[in-house]
């Protein structure tokens, strides 16, 4: 591993995602707009849930407007973060396989990807978080935040392994809205999951430990811990597939 | 034209599916060689590139490269939304050049390329702003940049204009008396008295022209 490359690359990769125009006035706007509509929509009367990560007996009543702003934010960093990994890995695939036939390595390219991503995700989870404490205050604001950055590891994991997968951004664009869409703002809505007959494929979904994470922190005192490790296997476990995926994409026979 | 190949590429087959593009393809390249391979569209001559540089490999065949090699792709490859300094710098850390401070630095060979293809005044605009004949013109010096010993080249001069054609050739003869390689795939040859060799590939095999 050569470090002036990854340097090189991370710095490169910075510049691109900064020149993106169109992903950071998505950025600026999408969390916002979400906000807004949950607050102009959503009542403030209470209700009355199961926490899954918690205990199935113990019963949280909250405000169903703070609760949906909650799982809003998920779904805003979610969507964000995932489109932007996608992008990452999709857009520039020509020219980075150029650039490893040219000598780089696509370990070093994905360093820097993911050096770079990482820090997008970190910088979109905080600006969500002081956001969400315009609406209404969480029990603990610093936990909520981790929770949505949380949601922004899984989801960018997921959004690399759509860019590795699909050629074309259209395609892409769609796996990410139907996942998010269904998974963060409506199976890991508690309200949705208390009725719900499958409860194990909910489970199942990216949104689940971060979803749970930051409900946690926003509506009890409860340790966040097992949603915190579950999270950070469950985007392991989809890095690992992407990387499997995007290294073979980019491999390059050697001619010697 | 002396010594070992530089290039060599035996008997390389590749289909798609059931259909065969290319057959039984030999090629050798030499020190200070020009040589061309024409084609119609379709022929397989991209292909051929792509199983040369290693970005496909082939059905059946070898193919072997010593030096170093510079390839440069029919469409315009670099990164949109950087500047051209931004490309160069880029591919400069790929091939392991020095910034500054020798004469083989990596900002030397810059120079040198935007002043020989004539577009040093778009040195800090990004890509995505430049025309497609200056496009064409990155393309083709971020495979000049390191001085390779084989350039390979898929149709570089399609966007070019006459006196960037000009100045294309004077920079392939200058890179020829250095002993450099240089393979150019077209679908059209202008000027015969350019190659030393000249190849069409038609239904699957090479034959001289």
């Amino acid at each position: 591993m050569r470090l002036t490359y990854i340097k090189t690359g991370t710095v490169m990769t910075m510049k691109e995602t900064a020149r993106n125009r169109f992903a950071l006035i998505l950025l600026l706007t999408v969390p916002v707009l979400f906000f807004t509509l949950v607050s102009l929509t959503m009542g403030d009367n209470p209700v009355a849930f199961r926490l899954a990560s918690i205990s199935e007996d113990t019963i949280v009543e909250v405000s169903a407007q703070k609760q949906s702003l909650i799982f809003i934010g998920v779904a805003a960093v979610g969507l964000l973060t995932s489109f932007l990994a996608m992008n990452l890995v999709q857009k520039g695939a020509d020219v980075n396989r150029r650039l490893i036939l040219c000598g780089y390595r696509s370990s070093e390219l994905i360093l820097a990807k993911l050096g770079v991503l990482l820090c997008v995700v970190v910088l979109i989870s905080v600006y969500v978080g002081a956001l969400l404490r315009l609406f209404f205050r969480p029990e603990n604001t610093a936990l909520v935040i981790v929770g949505f950055a949380l949601a922004g590891l899984v989801h960018s994991c997921y959004g690399l392994l759509v860019g590795a997968l699909v050629r074309r951004e259209l395609e892409g664009v769609l796996l990410i809205v139907l996942l998010v869409n269904i998974d963060s703002g409506w199976l890991q809505n508690p309200i949705f999951y208390a009725e719900a007959q499958n409860k194990a494929l909910i489970r199942f979904l990216p949104a689940y430990f971060p979803s749970q994470a930051s409900i946690v922190a926003a509506f009890t005192e409860q340790s966040i811990a097992g949603a915190v490790a579950g999270s950070l296997v469950y985007g392991g476990a989809l890095l690992l597939i992407a990387l499997a995926i995007y290294f073979r994409r980019m491999k390059i026979q050697k001619n010697v | 034209m002396r010594g070992e190949p530089l290039l060599q590429a035996e008997r390389i087959a590749k289909s798609f599916g059931r259909h065969r593009v290319l057959k039984d393809v030999s090629l050798e390249m030499r020190h200070g060689e020009i040589a061309g391979i024409v084609g119609e569209n379709g022929a397989g001559k991209s292909t051929l590139l792509k199983i040369l540089m290693g970005l496909l490999a082939p059905g059946a065949g070898k193919v072997s490269v010593r030096g170093t090699i510079g390839y440069c792709p029919q469409e315009a490859v670099a990164f949109e939304t950087l500047t051209v300094n931004e490309n160069f710098q880029y591919f400069a850390t790929a091939y392991g050049l020095r910034r500054n401070g020798t004469a083989d630095s990596w900002e030397a060979a810059k120079n040198d390329l935007l002043g020989a293809f004539n577009f040093g005044q778009y040195e800090n605009r990004l890509v995505s702003e430049l025309s497609g004949g200056t496009r064409q013109k990155l393309n083709l010096s971020l495979a000049l940049l390191h001085a390779p010993d084989i350039l390979i080249l898929d149709e570089p001069y399609s966007g070019f204009d006459w006196e960037t054609y000009l100045r294309f050739w004077d920079y392939t003869e200058r890179l020829q008396s250095q002993g450099k390689s240089i393979l150019i795939v077209s679908h059209l040859v202008n000027d015969r008295t350019k190659f030393d060799n000249l190849y069409a590939l038609k239904e699957g095999h090479l034959e001289c022209v």
